[in-house]
């Protein structure tokens, strides 16, 4: 599977997909989680604390030559992508596979060095086989950034969404920006519901299959608060249980599709 | 005053600018609210409704797009392009948008 997680700011994708990405492992997969988002957010939920240096290097992006077609960066051309990215990555708890972009010294990076960062996010998501690895994303948040190249490489996007004005109307912009060419499937995850009733809300505001509604979960806002992960600090909670079952339902979905 | 709300994506900006600015309004100032925003929801807490702030980042958009002139002058944008709001606030929308479809 390549999927990706969007969403508005502070909806939850890194907690979810950290999440996901653990019980995706515990399964047996190869997972390769990816984080885009130039805020930290997704090492730490996969139990990891944040290393700025976990991200590819710059040799292995070169320019464009004179008389070349394509994009101004591009992967070196004698890379094997499966090998680079398992060099490249760390490992986090479960085996999961942990590679960031986008970020230079915790900061956003700027200008041409965050382009020269997207165009190698591209190419190694878009080359990277599934057979090898699942491949998991956790998008910029918001609706400007996650389309523009980030988003590229996915096959299943979940859109996290909060049951409110500006989760829905967020989630809305965000559903129809996605490239229906590339993207087989798309979905909402219910994020903080707090009545049975928000998915099928959210269901019926947004248009889209809900493949999950997780709980507003205090153990969510205290794993963030100790800088540990969901899964670790608080395995049984209603919150980390329900991430497991969006798995699984987004499994069996994959399957029916295919 | 001038003031800018900022911070990480869901940590309260929209929300607090938009009970700043109405706190403001009811003590009997004039107040013009910006949503600089990529992701521009400031309209619904307001309370100016989903169809208005959808209307303004439209408006938005067809500027960006060529279909409309650029407000020469912040006046002219903001009486132009901008909404009336609760307790007297007029809000317009100045960001640029990357949403490819209105609607």
């Amino acid at each position: 599977m390549k999927i990706a997680f969007v969403g508005k700011g502070g909806a939850g994708k890194s907690a979810i997909a950290g999440t996901f990405c653990r019980f995706l492992a515990r399964q047996g997969n190869p997972v390769l989680a990816v984080d885009s988002d130039p805020l930290p957010g997704l090492a730490l939920s996969l139990g990891l604390d944040i290393d700025d240096d976990v991200r590819i290097p710059d040799e292995a992006v070169r320019e464009r030559q004179e008389g070349e077609r394509g994009p101004r960066f591009r992967l070196v051309d004698d890379i094997d992508v499966v090998d680079s990215v398992g060099s490249w990555s760390v490992e986090a708890p479960d085996g999961v596979r942990f590679l960031q972009f986008g970020k230079v010294n915790g900061q956003a990076e700027s200008g041409q060095r965050l382009w020269k960062s997207q165009m190698a996010f591209r190419q190694i998501t878009s080359k990277l086989p599934e057979d090898v690895w699942h491949v998991v994303g956790d998008l910029p948040g918001g609706t400007r950034q996650p389309f523009t190249g980030w988003g590229a490489f996915a096959r299943t996007v979940l859109i996290v969404t909060e049951p409110g004005a500006a989760g829905i109307l967020s989630s809305k912009r965000l559903a129809r920006m996605i490239d229906l060419e590339n993207v087989e499937n798309v979905y909402a995850v219910v994020n903080k519901a707090r009545d049975p009733g928000d998915a099928d809300f959210i269901a019926e505001r947004t248009g889209l299959e809900v493949v999950g509604s997780i709980p507003w979960d205090e153990a969510f806002a205290d794993a963030e608060r100790a800088r540990r992960a969901p899964i670790d600090m608080a395995p049984g909670s209603d919150a980390v249980r329900e991430v497991e079952s969006v798995l699984e339902r987004v499994l069996q979905l994959d399957k029916v599709g295919a | 005053m001038k003031l800018a709300v900022v911070g990480k994506g869901g940590s309260g900006k929209t929300t607090t600018s938009s009970v700043i600015a109405r706190t403001l309004a009811r003590s009997g100032q004039p107040v013009v609210a910006l949503d600089c925003d990529s992701n521009p929801n400031l309209g619904i807490s307001l309370g100016v409704g989903d169809e208005e702030t959808e209307r303004l980042i439209s408006m938005r958009q067809a500027l960006d797009e060529g279909q409309g002139e650029h407000a020469p002058t912040w006046d002219t944008l903001i009486n132009r392009y901008g909404s009336d709001g609760p307790d007297g606030i007029r809000l317009a929308v100045v960001s640029r948008i990357d949403n490819p479809e209105p609607g």
